[in-house]
């Protein structure tokens, strides 16, 4: 995986959204971050729809889901 | 200043709030139904008053919350859109809660007129709810097994629903049915086509989020909603068309997916990573184990002939599920999801929005899992000692209300803190 990775899959909600939203702040522009969830993050893609930031998810067969957010350039 | 979450697919607090409180008191309801006519309660599942008891349990407590619940979570776990919220929640909470005291109410003998406008209030509710909600499902892109999950069981409340009306054609207008057996295919669906299959459903988002346990395997989580609408089917079609191979291959085929799911919640909670053991945890861990019982008692009741015994586990397959499983599960995710919600909505107009620990302290929760495992307790040692049924009633009543009390409590708390906010803009709200 290029780029920061986030691991959430430990951390109550807020958490994971709060630091995925620090994260974009100092990501560099064209970069991608990536998060790794037990949920596919509804209220998150809302957010990042809204700041203009592209996205796509994958599922693992642990159960894991991958989501790639690249901050625009 | 933390970008706040998008609430645009939210609907407002009130719309799940509605449903939320209203649930509880039906649940104590039925709890003050057994206590009073334990020895009818014990004696048959048939009797007027057992069936009066089990619809204010199912139709009055679990529908009630797992229809709010399934409001709020459409924009949560599929990113689904609800049409019009409020309209949406006002009609189903209005119809659903009508048609289940009429139903109610034709049971306890107040006449023929409750059950045929049962049969109307639900079967429109219905119609309108499943129509909404599935919509909001057919134009979900996610890609986890929560959504086909959420897709089945909205299809098996369909189902439920369409079965329980045609009994009711021949309760309120005296149609010929063959009541007994629509009466288990009804049975059938509603347990498992809609209330086991939408709690998996529920169970592979709220189980990892709020217990911190590894994820649900996707091939376990993607097979378990089709085998427990196809256990459902076989049974539906065993019993009506009365070929005896297929309904046990249903039977079989349900207890299978229950008894793996309850086995891989608890596995999943054994490897939690980190986290202290609230009143959800153990909630879910009472639930999952009544659900172990509930299946081999179901198992237990197909193979024994007509006799005392029989009716005995029949009577402890209805209490671990709707004294058991369902109000464990359901009371272990309001706990969670009432603050969440709480806190969810405070954040977007006030800074400093209180923790979903200060909404509602842990010491509520973990005191109301204690009655109802009470509850529990005494109503299933009535199978053997019916009189304890009256302490096990009190006991269940007793926790709903507990419940009733703590969401109010939060919803009192939100009440309060919104409006402060909205008269002080300058001091804390957000734009």
């Amino acid at each position: 995986m290029d780029g920061p990775v986030i691991d959430a899959r430990e951390l109550e909600p807020p958490e994971p959204f709060v630091r995925v939203m620090d994260a974009l702040k100092t990501l560099a522009p064209g970069a991608t971050l990536t998060v790794l969830l037990p949920r596919e993050p509804f209220p998150l893609y809302a957010t990042l729809d809204k700041l203009g930031y592209p996205h796509d998810a994958s599922l693992d067969g642990d159960g894991t889901y991958t989501i790639r957010i690249r901050k625009p350039a | 200043m933390t970008t706040p979450l998008a609430l645009e697919q939210a609907p407002p607090l009130s719309v799940p709030l509605r449903f939320f409180l209203s649930g509880p008191p039906l649940g104590a309801a039925a709890g003050v139904l057994v206590a009073v006519r334990w020895d009818v309660v014990t004696e048959s599942r048939w009797a007027l008053e057992s069936l009066a008891a089990v619809h204010l349990v199912t139709v009055g407590f679990m529908l009630q919350v797992m229809a709010g619940a399934l409001l709020q979570f459409l924009p949560v776990a599929a990113g689904a859109n609800v049409w019009r919220p409020r309209v949406t929640g006002a009609v189903a909470h209005i119809g659903f809660l009508g048609g289940g005291l009429l139903l109610v109410g034709g049971f306890l003998g107040l006449g023929g007129w409750c059950f045929r406008g049962a049969a109307f209030t639900f079967g429109v509710a219905t119609l309108f709810y499943v129509a909404v909600v599935g919509g909001g499902l057919l134009r979900s892109s996610a890609i986890g097994p929560t959504l086909p999950a959420l897709k089945l069981a909205v299809l098996g409340l369909l189902v439920t629903v369409a079965l329980g009306v045609t009994l009711l054609t021949a309760l309120g207008w005296s149609a010929r049915v063959p009541v007994l057996e629509v009466l288990h295919a009804h049975v059938a669906w509603g347990v498992i086509g809609w209330s086991a299959t939408l709690v998996v459903g529920v169970a592979y988002l709220v189980v990892p989020m709020f217990q911190l346990t590894p994820p649900y395997p996707t091939r376990l989580a993607f097979a378990l909603p089709p085998g427990l609408f196809g256990a459902a089917l076989a049974w539906t079609a065993g019993v009506l068309l009365a070929v005896r191979w297929l309904a046990w291959a249903g039977t079989a085929l349900g207890a299978l997916a229950l008894v793996g799911f309850a086995v891989k919640t608890l596995q999943l909670q054994a490897r939690r990573r980190r986290g202290v053991k609230d009143s959800t945890f153990y909630a879910w861990r009472v639930g999952m184990a009544a659900l172990v019982l509930a299946v081999v008692a179901a198992v237990a009741v197909r193979a024994l002939p007509e006799g005392a015994a029989r009716i005995r586990l029949e009577y402890v397959v209805g209490v671990a599920l709707f004294a058991g499983v369902f109000p464990a599960v359901i009371s272990g995710m309001l706990y969670k999801i009432v603050p969440f919600l709480v806190w969810l909505h405070l954040q977007r107009v006030m800074t400093g929005a209180p923790t979903m620990q200060k909404v509602i302290p842990a010491a509520g929760p973990r005191w109301q899992l204690r009655v109802l495992g009470a509850a529990l307790a005494c109503l299933s040692l009535a199978a053997a000692w019916p009189v304890l049924a009256v302490a096990g009633g009190a006991l269940f009543a007793a926790a709903c209300l507990l419940l009733e009390w703590h969401v109010v409590q939060a919803a009192r708390l939100y009440a309060r803190l919104a409006a402060a906010a909205a008269q002080r803009p300058e001091a804390g709200a957000r734009p």
